[in-house]
């Protein structure tokens, strides 16, 4: 278990030493990158991101996967940039954004539990329905004039740091202690590891797949939120395509797709990566076209020296235990 | 045998759905009954239709390939730069274009069967990457992203458009990428050892086969669809762009899974897969015609998706359960 655990922290350090490569490398071409103000604006933009990576980590842990967080969070926000728009209460708006992401989260579960949908195929379903859902209710048109003091909260600051950023922080800190120390935390790394050990230890493997679901709902709505406060309006494809950002920026951040490896931390790094990527760019005066190819080739290249490490790694443990049994025939005969 | 027997049982009901389809549709408009409108109807689904065939034996080995949906793009971008920028013969630019394809399928080939990658991931940075190329491609060329390359000549666009004694080429062509996604499948030696494969990989490469070279061989396959698909789109519409295919993952998956191809592998067939996308197309354009905005399609394919799977799912675990419950009765019947 040691072991597992060191390689575990082993991987989140490559992705923070690459985060810190990747500034250090552009704050030599431009050291305008390095300032306070663009570290602390990359991470505020990166907040949808980190928020979204959480919430799929929880799912992507049991071994299952959640396209539809792009609709959720299109179809939050605009429920929510309504609200306010028509004057609602504020409490209201975050309640009722939260309660649909919770209610998605939910069908989703009823679809891979009870239906027994491969998850990857009912998140698309749902994906879709979602966004027509959404052009259903605002007619297609956007969600305009939301009222100024709600951008003003995303620009609130906390000694001298975004209070949003300092809550999503706490957040993933919290969501990591609570995913690798507490008893039920683990439940969902161990039903992703090995279902079936799961389901002999007791543990209500469906309930929390259920959960899983339900959690990257509420996240995905949380970041509707974030994004109502940060840009200010919602477009009918809001949120288009972020799915696959989202689980590009978990894999970076050392989170496999089978399951029962990764953290939270690790799946905010990515996070940070990817929209860092973004700015980059931008202070390296490279032209923007240029960034979904550096993405993709950076995850292609991630992906594939983490299989090879993964596949050495297994020989190495085979060959161990190869050596292992070898010695103890040895010594009885 | 019940895997062989089940397979037919699907795809019928799948044509009566076609069936329905067609008569539904036509009450709700009389045009819907016109053979030439329906027929030219195969060009607005003729894309997915034939990435979707390959896909299939994809998902039949037990992987996944969504990095189609780009490869459209990148070859619809190469084959108008290369003609219409560079001046080099048209024919050879989609031989170019298609290659190209090709190679992008067998990155994602040789990366997932022989470097261990999943599926899904190495496709998703398939995806990034082949869409980032076009998009580069676009930009470095100076070409307008809004507008895309056009201009390509009258040739080229016959290819989409075109019609031989009444029949739309698209409804050729769609039989033909057919008839050898179902030849490669369900006649060939190949097309066994890719059910063999994705039933047990293990087995199968106990058995004597190179599943590696099976597996990545089915990318490049999905990679050459996926350049053909992004060659014919670009003669329908008349224009070069690098976003072309973008919208197509969904509706991708949607034929494949409602095809009744399992999506973790093993079971399968590309009948299925060219029966659920003609409802598919059907279903778009019988909306348009009933006067349904285009926006809303996304809710009734979902659903479809849906409840296709869930009654495959259900169908299946339900057999089993009888099964279990009346072993003579298989004993029986085997």
């Amino acid at each position: 278990m040691a072991r597992i655990s060191t390689i575990i922290k082993q991987r989140e350090t490559r992705t923070l030493l690459f985060l810190i490569l990747l500034f250090v490398v552009v704050g030599f071409i431009n050291t305008d990158y390095l300032s306070l103000q663009n570290i602390d604006k990359s991470l505020k933009s990166s907040l949808l991101y980190i928020v979204l990576a959480v919430g799929m980590t929880f799912v992507l842990l049991t071994g299952n996967l959640d396209i539809s967080v792009g609709g959720t969070l299109g179809l939050s926000a605009a429920v929510c940039g309504t609200i306010l728009r028509d004057g609602g209460n504020i409490f209201l708006a975050v309640i009722a954004a939260l309660l649909i992401g919770a209610f998605i989260g939910l069908i989703n579960g009823f679809g891979v539990i009870k239906l027994k949908i491969s998850s990857f195929i009912m998140t698309l379903a749902l994906l879709s329905i979602t966004r027509v859902v959404q052009v259903l209710y605002t007619d297609g048109k956007w969600v305009e004039n939301i009222p100024a003091n709600v951008k003003e909260l995303s620009k609130i600051d906390i000694f001298g740091m975004n209070l949003l950023s300092f809550f999503v922080i706490v957040g993933v800190i919290f969501v990591q202690v609570y995913l690798s120390k507490s008893r039920k935390g683990r439940y969902y790394t161990a039903i992703g590891d090995n279902v079936d050990g799961a389901i002999s230890l007791g543990i209500p493997v469906n309930r929390y797949i259920a959960y899983s679901f339900v959690i990257s709902g509420i996240s995905a709505s949380l970041a509707g939120l974030i994004f109502v406060s940060q840009i200010g309006f919602v477009s009918t494809n809001a949120g288009a395509g972020i799915e696959l950002t989202v689980i590009a920026a978990c894999v970076l951040g050392g989170v496999s797709l089978i399951g029962g490896i990764g953290t939270v931390i690790g799946a905010a790094l990515g996070a940070i990566i990817l929209t860092s990527i973004n700015s980059a760019l931008v202070f390296m005066k490279v032209p923007a076209f240029w960034n979904d190819t550096i993405s993709g080739s950076l995850l292609i290249i991630i992906v594939v020296i983490d299989a090879l490490l993964v596949f050495h790694a297994n020989k190495k443990a085979k060959k161990v235990r190869l050596n292992a049994r070898v010695l103890q025939k040895g010594a009885q005969g | 045998m019940s895997m062989f027997n089940k397979i037919p049982r699907w795809n019928l009901t799948l044509f009566v759905l076609i069936v329905a389809e067609i008569i539904v549709f036509g009450m709700m408009n009389p045009r819907f009954w016109n053979v030439t409108i329906l027929l030219n109807s195969f060009n607005d689904f003729i894309a997915l239709a034939i990435i979707g065939f390959f896909v299939t034996l994809v998902v039949i080995t037990g992987g996944i390939d969504i990095s189609g949906v780009s490869i459209i793009g990148l070859t619809s971008v190469v084959t108008g730069l290369l003609s219409q920028v560079a001046g080099i013969n048209i024919w050879i630019s989609i031989f170019c274009a298609i290659l190209i394809g090709g190679l992008c399928g067998l990155l994602n080939g040789v990366l997932i069967a022989y470097g261990r990658v999943q599926a899904m991931v190495m496709t998703l940075g398939g995806m990034l990457l082949y869409r980032g190329i076009a998009i580069v491609l676009v930009g470095l060329s100076g070409v307008s992203t809004y507008e895309g390359i056009s201009g390509f000549s009258e040739g080229f666009g016959q290819i989409a458009n075109g019609e031989v004694m009444g029949i739309p080429h698209a409804v050729l062509l769609f039989i033909i990428m057919f008839l050898i996604a179902y030849i490669l499948l369900h006649r060939t030696r190949y097309g066994r050892y890719i059910y063999l494969t994705g039933i047990n990989q293990n087995t199968a490469e106990y058995s004597g086969i190179n599943t590696k070279k099976i597996i990545a061989s089915t990318y490049v396959l999905s990679g050459l669809s996926a350049g053909i698909a992004g060659v014919v789109l670009t003669s329908y519409l008349g224009s070069a762009r690098s976003d072309y295919g973008s919208e197509y993952l969904m509706p991708i998956l949607t034929v494949v899974v409602l095809g009744g191809t399992f999506i973790t592998g093993g079971k399968g067939g590309v009948v299925g897969t060219a029966l659920a996308s003609i409802i598919l197309g059907f279903m778009q354009v019988g909306l348009q015609m009933a006067g349904v905005s285009t926006q809303y399609i996304g809710l009734a394919t979902g659903v479809l998706l849906i409840v296709s799977v869930a009654f495959l799912g259900i169908n299946s675990e339900f057999r089993f359960n009888m099964k279990r419950i009346l072993p003579q009765k298989q004993n029986i019947g085997g």
